[in-house]
């Protein structure tokens, strides 16, 4: 690390660099910005034709239905996170940049979340309105996805890493970073659920934002590290 | 005192040592095994409200209290791993993945049919069977980011993240489910004294039973690793001479 030449860049600016560089590449491609959402439409509306068009009934389930389908959706879009930049080479310079590996995931998780996560939360509500949810829980479904998707990418994360090498990697990738997400489902999808009986909801929320800075602080290591395994 | 820490990662070594302990470890867990299925079994008096399919206790809790221990031995195994870059520690980790699954779906299956006749019902989503069912899915997931990475030194550090990651995650699904619903009775306080609804009548069967499945798990964990180490050391010159010395002449 002593024989450096050439401009010398801050942490800062290398992070803003890579997030401003992620973020324009998603603008461009607007089908990948696109389907996920689309998918978390369909799925949501997948589940009256299956289970039941009974307000009561769907009142019921719509916590749980559309939590589970923003946890498909972040499924689905997690592939872009690091495939493109495996592919055109740019990944292996990410790795070779004397700027900690860390705050480089890091930009490239939260680009992600913005692009992908972020868009479900605001879609969210629509599809609470067609499932019947409470008005009361709307808020509160909205809050705890806030905080809940950006775990889903920097956990997702660490999957897309560790599989960015591998041939088929789409259906091992769910294999491997589903069940790491089940304490943030379980906890999104009961607020929801206690929000519209009226339920205090403080506790819910403390473990949803302690669940989301540990994995803002050791995630992306993970992620970090699990890159370097997969790019030799 | 770190010599023999990397002694242990040399596969002769342990092969070798490993050999010399297995019969010991055969005559233990066979000695152990007989006496506590035996008396678990045949003595044990009857509880008073779950009859004879109390016995199935014997077989269950042992077998589920292994497989808990598999992840955290995944765990050290990984960091030991991705740290010190020994082999054995790899081989040992890629060996307990399986088992664990094994003994996982086994815990399962004997809460299934403990749960039919004590809940009504085969399957219940509640806390533990549900966390269970998750490490069962985590383990499942390790085993099949194994197979599917070709360059085996790739999948030995990939799995060690993976396994790190998932033990981590352990407890906070675990604590997370529970709080999620609870129906299965909490973990007993087992007292020395006969005031206590377990007395060591059905403690010491139990204590027995534990120790047996857990030689049980030693061994088979000892057996696949020493297979591991034959084929990944299959070119090096003691496999050979081992493999000569053990063919019948002219064979």
């Amino acid at each position: 690390m002593t024989a450096l030449t050439g401009p010398q860049v801050s942490t800062f600016t290398a992070f803003r660099a890579t997030l401003r560089r992620d973020l324009l590449i998603a603008l461009k491609r607007r089908n990948d910005l696109l389907n996920p959402l689309m998918f978390f439409l369909i799925v949501v509306s997948l589940f009256p034709l299956g289970v039941s068009s009974d307000p009561q009934e769907l009142t019921r389930i719509a916590a749980g239905t559309v939590w589970v389908s923003a946890l498909l959706a972040s499924m689905l879009s997690l592939d872009n996170l690091y495939r493109a930049d495996y592919e055109d080479g740019s990944l292996e310079q990410l790795l070779l940049s004397p700027q900690p590996l860390y705050f480089l995931v890091l930009a490239k998780n939260i680009a992600h979340w913005l692009v992908s996560g972020l868009p479900v939360v605001l879609l969210a509500p629509l599809l609470a309105y067609m499932l019947y949810l409470p008005a009361d829980a709307y808020w509160t479904l909205m809050l705890t996805l806030l905080l809940g998707t950006p775990v889903l990418s920097l956990f997702g994360s660490i999957g897309v890493a560790l599989t960015v090498g591998l041939g088929s990697r789409g259906l091992i990738l769910a294999v491997i970073v589903l069940p790491l997400t089940v304490p943030v489902l379980i906890i999104g999808a009961k607020a929801v659920a206690d929000a519209s009986l009226g339920l205090a909801l403080g506790m819910h929320y403390s473990l949803l934002g302690a669940l989301l800075a540990l994995s803002l602080s050791l995630a992306p290591l993970a992620s970090a590290a699990a890159l370097k395994i997969s790019v030799n | 005192m770190w010599q023999w820490f990397f002694r242990l990662g040399s596969p002769k070594w342990f092969y070798e040592l490993s050999g010399r302990w297995l019969p010991w470890l055969y005559v233990a867990m066979t000695v152990l095994l007989s006496i506590g299925v035996i008396w678990a079994l045949l003595f044990v008096p009857q509880d008073y409200q779950q009859g004879d399919t109390i016995r199935i206790m014997y077989v269950h809790v042992p077998v589920a209290s292994i497989s808990l221990a598999c992840f955290p031995l995944m765990a050290v195994a990984g960091v030991i791993t991705l740290v010190w870059k020994m082999k054995l520690a790899d081989m040992v980790a890629m060996c307990a993945a399986p088992i664990g699954a094994w003994f996982t779906a086994v815990a399962l299956a004997t809460g299934a049919i403990w749960g039919q006749p004590i809940w009504g019902t085969w399957w219940a989503w509640d806390a533990r069977l549900t966390s269970m069912l998750i490490q069962f899915f985590l383990l499942i997931g390790v085993i099949a980011l194994r197979s599917a990475i070709e360059s085996p030194d790739a999948a030995a550090r990939a799995c060690a993240l993976l396994s790190i990651v998932g033990a981590i995650n352990v407890p906070i699904i675990k604590y997370s489910v529970e709080w999620w619903n609870t129906l299965h009775q909490p973990a007993s306080n087992f007292a020395m004294d006969n005031e206590s609804p377990f007395g060591p009548e059905i403690w010491v069967p139990l204590v027995i039973m534990i120790c047996a499945v857990y030689l049980f798990f030693v061994i088979s964990l000892i057996l696949s690793t020493r297979n591991e180490i034959l084929v990944r050391e299959r070119r090096s010159q003691w496999v050979v001479d081992l493999i000569a010395a053990q063919k019948p002449q002219g064979a």
